[in-house]
């Protein structure tokens, strides 16, 4: 059962990306100043980590295993669908609860801010 | 058979009653007293062979190993009682249906119990078993209170209930302790036995413990002296409970009692004095109260307490002559007691009264009934050919002839005549007051409705079975009552004759001196009654409920000692036992066992390693509630992956689900709790709790290490081997929950309904103050329910819903299973509610989760049962395969169907809470109440 180079190659890089990206993303969740910007790296480490990864996953049991996997293309489905609307949630639930944001970032809503800009 | 059909005709009567009648008063009363009517048949087909003095038994196990037997006898004692029961309860039901006239749900209830109660005294008469006696006995006891308190919108009636309940009920547990006594002297529980063995009982050394706890049973039951005063106050009671329980049956089971234990208890001194004296006491002092009584049902109760003392103080007398007498006084009582308390609901019904101050000169009104009562109240009195005459005048001879000695033998005949006098003037008061003696006062109702002529019939029966009785006692009564007197017994018995007792003699002269004495004493009412009011005021009721408030008081105090309502000290109990227990437990480990076989690697390491630092940090921070239970979550999660990294699906799953909706409902819960707790509890406190808290874990830790570490033989072989031949599902985890380990499944789904029955019951009137209001924080996120989660949510669900049903599907033979799959639909099913909010949800989806639950279980235990129908043992389960077309080969097994009451159950249970919590979080509280 062999696996040809290249492929295995490609599967190397996906995961390698995958960790890269779960790594930054644990370490944006750990350095960023404020809520709404920590929000950021869970939320790409779950897509786009978990997502290289399980491509990962896909190619190399679709070649080795008993033809091709379908639990990776559903996992990664149902992750693309909830992960951003859990984030969405949160954000929400911080905007609910007023959670202060770094004053850099800090900017009116548009409604209520327009006034502000006019002048 | 017959026997059990006479016992239990009844109690399938009021069944009847209860479940077809309905609302229609005439075809409940016919039901009513049908089945009685078939009881009286069979005990009548009995009767031949009881009178050639014959013993009749029947015999079916129940609980072998307590000695209790579902055994019942029929001889003459028995015949008598249990004629007397049935005969009493037609007339009685009779009665009711027109007492109760124009109030048919009264009449239906009356019906129902007076039936049940009339099994409960049947079967204390007719039990060959001591403790189905007891169990017969205190059932009277239950249903009396129920029958007394039968008006339970008042006030008087309830504690009436309550004073009647606890007197007869703690009688029933002394007399329960007597008969232990008695069953371990003999061995036997059996009366048969009991009877043959009373030599060995009097002889033993615990005979005077026994015959005070016999005694205490059968004087609290009879309202003997010093326990009398429940009667009076049980007159609450509507009066045809009245007239059969307290004049007819419940009364007479104390009697019943001594008679049916005298050849075991009687025949000592000890006896003698104790039974007679108080027969004497009760005697005298019903005798005395009963004159000066205004209300007809309480002179009726204190005269009812006066003859049972009589009959008591004639079976005290112990011999055999007496016993008899003291039969036949009881027939006669019932005769013409039950027609006096049916003419007191009747004039009561006639005129809203039954303050004999108010009533009088009723003849006018109703005169018939004035004849029926005049006879009764003759009868009473003790005039000649009539019944309660030759009954009386016997136990006037019987006095003259007592085994008392010296003053107590001169004494015990001049007492009885004095009560005699003072009987006659109370049977003289009821029936001159209440239809002669002037004109009506102020009665409520006036002029008196009169009775409806129905209602006359069983008094008429009874009033004539006084004089028949009366006349001609020899061929009516005699052989049955020579036969209960027979087997009461045990022994032959003395020749006498009931026919000549209208013969002149010196008990004929007691007799007359009583009857001019009495009503001389009744010429000087007026004079007595100023003379009685003078005297100090004993209210019984008030005194009994003092003590009653003391007990229930010193009761509630010492509890409280104990169990001060703080969960924490529960916990701290609890744990502190577990503790002890398997502490002490575990001393007796002397080795450590054998080494660890599985080397660890390093992911898992780490995961342990991170699982403990979450537990620990929750402890830490645990007073910032909602950090602490994402720790919580954290370590369910952590348990979950380890549970899948040693190869537990099953257990994986669960745990994940189980995790998901725990978090889900305590944030919910925590919503309305402050966001950290405050600092209560003391430093010391503190310490005993990290003591407890540490030693208990550092024990589950040694127990699990020694267990996991020694070769030990585990029953999971088994389980493995006989997992797809015994059980038919190649998932044994799922084999065991729903086959061989079912009944703790079963137990398991049944607390589960129990906690969402207690969610739904505490929140169900919940009112909280101050919900925070939904304006803070609407200024950015104004939305309560994001359109995004909402349109997400919706597809999602039918998604969970199929995966749910896939792992219930499969959950047989691979990991999955009812529990798992509830667990998931719970979970895709709060998803709605947290999308789309609570009114959203409900609009949506039926509510019906209490029926849910309620269908789960049954489902889970009908499918138990079934098995039972198949002759295998409860749960076990049965399978096939089939083959069926497009779907290959199938296999169908009742496992499923048990499975299917699991998963209703769960997603009843979680659902159940899940919406009752959110209903508390509505702005407007507690709303339409849910489920």
């Amino acid at each position: 059962m062999g696996i040809p180079v290249w492929l295995e190659a490609v599967i190397a890089i996906l995961l390698l990306l995958g960790a890269l990206v779960a790594a930054l993303g644990s370490l944006g969740l750990a350095r960023m100043p404020d809520f709404y910007m920590r929000l950021h790296g869970p939320t790409k480490a779950s897509t786009l980590g978990v997502g290289c990864t399980l491509l990962g996953s896909l190619l190399y049991f679709s070649v080795s295993g008993e033809g091709f996997s379908v639990q990776e293309v559903l996992i990664t489905l149902f992750l693309f669908v909830t992960a951003p609307v859990s984030a969405h949630m949160m954000a929400r639930a911080a905007l609910h609860r007023r959670v202060q944001a770094v004053a850099k970032t800090t900017q009116p809503p548009r409604e209520l801010g327009r006034g502000e800009r006019n002048k | 058979m017959a026997l059990l059909l006479i016992v239990l005709l009844p109690v399938l009567g009021a069944l009847f009653t209860g479940a077809f009648a309905g609302n229609n008063a005439r075809l409940n009363s016919l039901i009513a007293m049908l089945a009685p009517l078939v009881s009286l048949a069979l005990a009548l087909s009995l009767l031949p062979a009881i009178l050639q003095g014959e013993l009749v038994l029947a015999h079916w196990q129940w609980l072998p190993r307590l000695d209790l037997a579902l055994s019942l006898r029929m001889d003459g004692l028995a015949m008598l009682f249990a004629l007397l029961i049935i005969a009493m309860g037609l007339l009685v039901l009779l009665y009711g249906h027109f007492y109760f006239s124009g109030k048919p749900k009264d009449n239906q209830r009356f019906n129902g119990l007076l039936l049940l109660f009339m099994t409960a005294m049947l079967g204390i008469v007719t039990s060959e078993n001591l403790l189905l006696m007891l169990v017969f006995w205190e059932m009277t006891s239950l249903v009396s209170f129920l029958l007394i308190g039968f008006k339970a919108d008042q006030r008087a009636a309830r504690r009436g209930a309550r004073m009647t309940l606890v007197i007869t009920g703690g009688g029933g547990l002394a007399l329960l302790a007597g008969m232990v006594l008695i069953g371990q002297i003999i061995g036997s529980y059996q009366l048969s036995d009991v009877l043959a063995s009373g030599d060995q009982i009097r002889q033993h050394s615990h005979y005077p413990l026994i015959l005070l706890l016999v005694l205490l049973g059968a004087m609290t039951k009879s309202a003997q002296f010093p326990f009398h005063f429940w009667l009076p106050h049980a007159m609450t009671a509507p009066t045809p409970v009245s007239a059969y329980l307290h004049s007819a049956t419940m009364v007479k089971a104390g009697i019943f009692l001594l008679a049916r234990f005298h050849p075991v208890l009687a025949e000592t001194d000890l006896w003698l004095y104790s039974v007679s004296t108080v027969g004497m006491a009760t005697l005298l002092t019903g005798a005395f109260v009963a004159m000066f009584k205004h209300d007809i049902k309480g002179l009726l109760a204190y005269s009812t307490i006066s003859h049972l003392g009589l009959i008591t103080l004639l079976l005290g007398m112990g011999t055999r002559m007496g016993l008899i007498v003291g039969l036949f006084h009881l027939l006669n009582h019932a005769m013409f007691k039950a027609p006096l308390f049916m003419m007191a609901g009747i004039v009561e019904k006639a005129t809203g009264s039954r303050d004999m101050q108010l009533i009088n000169g009723l003849w006018r009104y109703m005169p018939y009934l004035m004849v029926l009562t005049g006879i009764c109240a003759a009868a009473m009195a003790g005039l000649p050919l009539l019944n309660g005459f030759l009954s009386k005048k016997m136990f006037f001879a019987e006095t003259l002839q007592s085994p008392f000695t010296g003053v107590l033998g001169w004494l015990t005949p001049t007492l009885a005549a004095v009560a005699g006098l003072l009987s006659v003037a109370y049977s003289v008061r009821i029936f001159h007051n209440v239809f002669f003696n002037g004109l009506p006062r102020d009665l409520p109702v006036f002029p008196p409705r009169p009775p409806a002529r129905g209602i006359l019939i069983p008094v008429t029966v009874l009033t004539l079975a006084c004089i028949v009785v009366g006349l001609v006692p020899q061929y009516v009564v005699h052989t049955l009552l020579q036969q209960a007197a027979h087997a009461a017994l045990g022994a032959p018995l003395p020749a006498y004759n009931l026919g000549l007792l209208h013969r002149f003699n010196l008990p004929f002269l007691m007799s007359a001196l009583a009857l001019t004495g009495g009503l001389v004493m009744y010429l000087y009412r007026r004079q007595l009654f100023a003379i009685y009011d003078r005297m100090p005021e004993v209210d019984a009721k008030e005194n009994f409920e003092w003590l009653m408030l003391r007990a229930g008081n010193f009761a509630e105090r010492q509890v409280h000692r104990l169990e001060n309502g703080s969960l924490q000290r529960y916990g701290a109990l609890l744990v502190a036992t577990c503790l002890v227990l398997a502490g002490s437990a575990l001393t007796g480990l002397t080795t450590w066992g054998g080494g660890v076989t599985t080397p660890a690697d390093p992911v898992t390491v780490l995961a342990a390693v991170i699982l403990m630092a979450a537990a620990v940090a929750a402890v830490v921070i645990h007073r910032q509630r909602l950090l602490a239970l994402l720790l919580i979550g954290t370590c369910g999660l952590f348990v979950t992956l380890l549970f899948a990294r040693f190869s537990a699906p099953d257990l994986a799953l669960t745990q994940l689900s189980v995790e998901v909706m725990a978090v889900i409902i305590m944030m919910l819960a925590l919503s309305f709790l402050p966001q950290t707790s405050p600092r209560e509890s003391s430093s010391l406190r503190r310490l005993r709790d990290l003591i407890l808290a540490v030693a208990t874990g550092s024990g589950v830790a040694v127990l699990a290490y020694t267990v996991m570490t020694r070769p030990a033989q585990s029953i999971s072989g088994f389980f493995l081997d006989n997992s797809l031949t015994g059980g038919g599902g190649s998932n044994v985890v799922n084999v065991i929950l729903v086959d061989f380990r079912g009944f703790d499944t079963l137990g398991e789904i049944t607390v589960l309904a129990i906690a969402a029955m207690a969610v739904f019951a505490l929140t169900r009137n919940l009112q909280l103050k101050e919900r925070v209001t939904r304006e803070s924080g609407s200024y950015w996120a104004s939305e309560p329910h994001p359109v995004i989660l909402r349109m997400i949510a919706r597809p999602v669900l039918p998604v969970a819903l199929m995966v749910a049903g896939y792992i219930f599907l499969r959950g047989h033979n691979l990991p999955g299973g009812g529990f798992i799959a509830g667990l998931v639909a719970s979970v895709a099913l709060s998803l709605q509610y947290m999308a789309g909010g609570l009114v959203w949800a409900h609009q949506r989806m039926l509510t019906a989760f209490r029926p849910l639950i309620g269908a789960g279980l049954l489902l889970a235990l009908a499918t138990g049962l079934g098995s039972l129908a198949f002759g295998a043992p409860f749960l076990s389960s049965w399978f096939n395969h089939y083959h069926l077309p497009l779907l290959g080969e199938v296999e169908l097994a009742t496992a499923l169907l048990f499975d299917l009451g699991v998963f209703m159950t769960v997603v009843g249970a979680t659902l159940l809470i899940l919406a009752n919590l959110g209903n508390l979080m509505t702005l407007d509280g507690p709303g339409k109440e849910i489920g």
